[in-house]
């Protein structure tokens, strides 16, 4: 399906769930960029745009804060539901108000973002395209011993501007207190942050959460390999917990459980 | 890898209250060896000890880090330290692909009444961590 065609069935899409929602969240082209927007039933949707990928769980979770009882769609990829999963499981947004509209990547995307699934389960418009199953990083990383890791981890971390978009773009990071600026675990007044300090303390919150969207790494200034690490903790989950982040709403994340299976907040 | 003498391994312990803490004890009334490499710091539960707060500790100059808690299934706050059952092994597995080798990170259980076992851990994970050597993270 070419671009065109998929915008032509999205805008269909979105102009069906607008006669049951009373908002569908979408990009909208915007002085030669592209911003988050909230249409309304009766909005022309000429400007709706999906290019270029933005994350929209984080935008629907301030939105359903703001207005609880709302019923609103989204028009998501693969990576934008999987994040809305993570939130619906930790209480952060309730999918009941929310209609999917779920639209596939193209092979192209796959290959760029190195996706394993470019595609939701609530697949609207668009064909699935083939995910992409080995990571190559993840591979290089892999044969390489300690002292190379830490000599690789050390230069890639020194180069850290503590500009914190890793955080800020993530879609599943949501905690109103943040471990990254509490001076006890990342000490502030220094650049670049020590190793270990503010990427391992990072990771570990990533461990059962993060869905590889890769928007992190996106937007990282200094082109630090982020999700190399996140990656190798994610296929770790999965061999010990068979726990796959992003999955279902009805998969626990591991470390908030206990041995029995049970989680008490 | 230093391979000096004189190296002595920094290592800090923290050692749950319940069980470990007083397992320790234990081991010192009884007169049971074991190195004086480790720095105990009690704590409540090995469930309090977040990741967060091993990175820093390793952060501040140790070369190993011990966690040792109750056994599961004899937790004071009944499942606290199985938290700390799923959430070490993957520190450890971090530690790994950060480029710090995971022993030097090690989880394991001690009762009051096991002062021997408790021992005998220590000495293990103080040579192997004299094997590792002085942590460099600068």
């Amino acid at each position: 399906m070419d671009e065109g065609t998929l915008l032509t069935e999205l805008r269909m899409a979105v102009s069906d769930t607008l006669t049951r929602a009373d908002g569908v969240l979408a990009l909208r082209a915007d002085h030669g960029g592209a911003v988050p927007h909230l249409f309304k039933p009766g909005n022309d949707l000429s400007d709706l745009i999906t290019e270029p990928r933005y994350p929209m769980a984080m935008i629907l979770d301030t939105l359903g804060d703001a207005w609880p009882e709302a019923r609103l769609g989204v028009a998501a990829r693969g990576c934008d539901e999987r994040a809305l999963i993570e939130l619906a499981k930790r209480n952060q947004v309730n999918l009941d108000q929310v209609e999917i509209i779920g639209f596939a990547c193209s092979a192209e995307q796959a290959t760029e973002c190195r996706c394993a699934k470019p595609y939701p389960d609530s697949l609207v418009v668009g064909e699935a395209a083939e995910g992409v199953t080995e990571d190559p990083r993840l591979a290089e990383l892999d044969v390489m011993s300690v002292e190379e890791r830490f000599a690789f981890w050390s230069a890639q971390y020194e180069k850290c501007l503590k500009c914190y978009g890793c955080r800020n773009f993530c879609p599943v990071c949501y905690c109103p207190i943040c471990a990254l600026e509490s001076e006890l675990w990342v000490e502030t007044g220094l650049l670049a942050p020590p190793f270990p300090s503010y990427h391992l303390v990072k990771a570990m919150h990533m461990v059962g959460r993060c869905i590889a969207c890769r928007e992190c790494e996106n937007t990282c200034p200094a082109d630090i390999p982020l999700t190399t690490v996140y990656a190798a903790l994610h296929r770790d989950t999965a061999e010990l917990f068979g726990y796959v982040a992003g999955r279902s709403v009805d998969e626990r994340p591991p470390l908030l459980l206990s041995l029995s299976g049970t989680m008490e907040d | 890898m230093s391979h000096d003498n004189d190296y002595e391994p920094r290592i800090v312990g923290f050692l749950c209250n319940w069980c470990s803490y007083a397992g320790a004890d234990g081991a010192g009334t009884a007169r049971i060896k074991y190195p004086p490499n480790m720095r105990v710091v009690r704590v409540m539960c090995s469930g309090r000890v977040s990741p967060e707060l091993v990175l820093r500790t390793f952060r501040e100059g140790a070369d190993g880090v011990i966690v040792l808690g109750c056994h599961i299934g004899d937790c004071h706050y009944a499942e606290g330290n199985h938290r700390t059952a799923r959430r070490m092994p993957m520190l450890r597995n971090l530690l790994g692909y950060a480029g710090i080798h995971p022993d030097r990170l090690r989880l394991d259980w001690a009762s009051a009444a096991e002062g021997p076992i408790l021992a005998q851990i220590v000495t293990e994970f103080t040579e192997r961590v004299r094997q590792l050597g002085k942590l460099e993270t600068k």
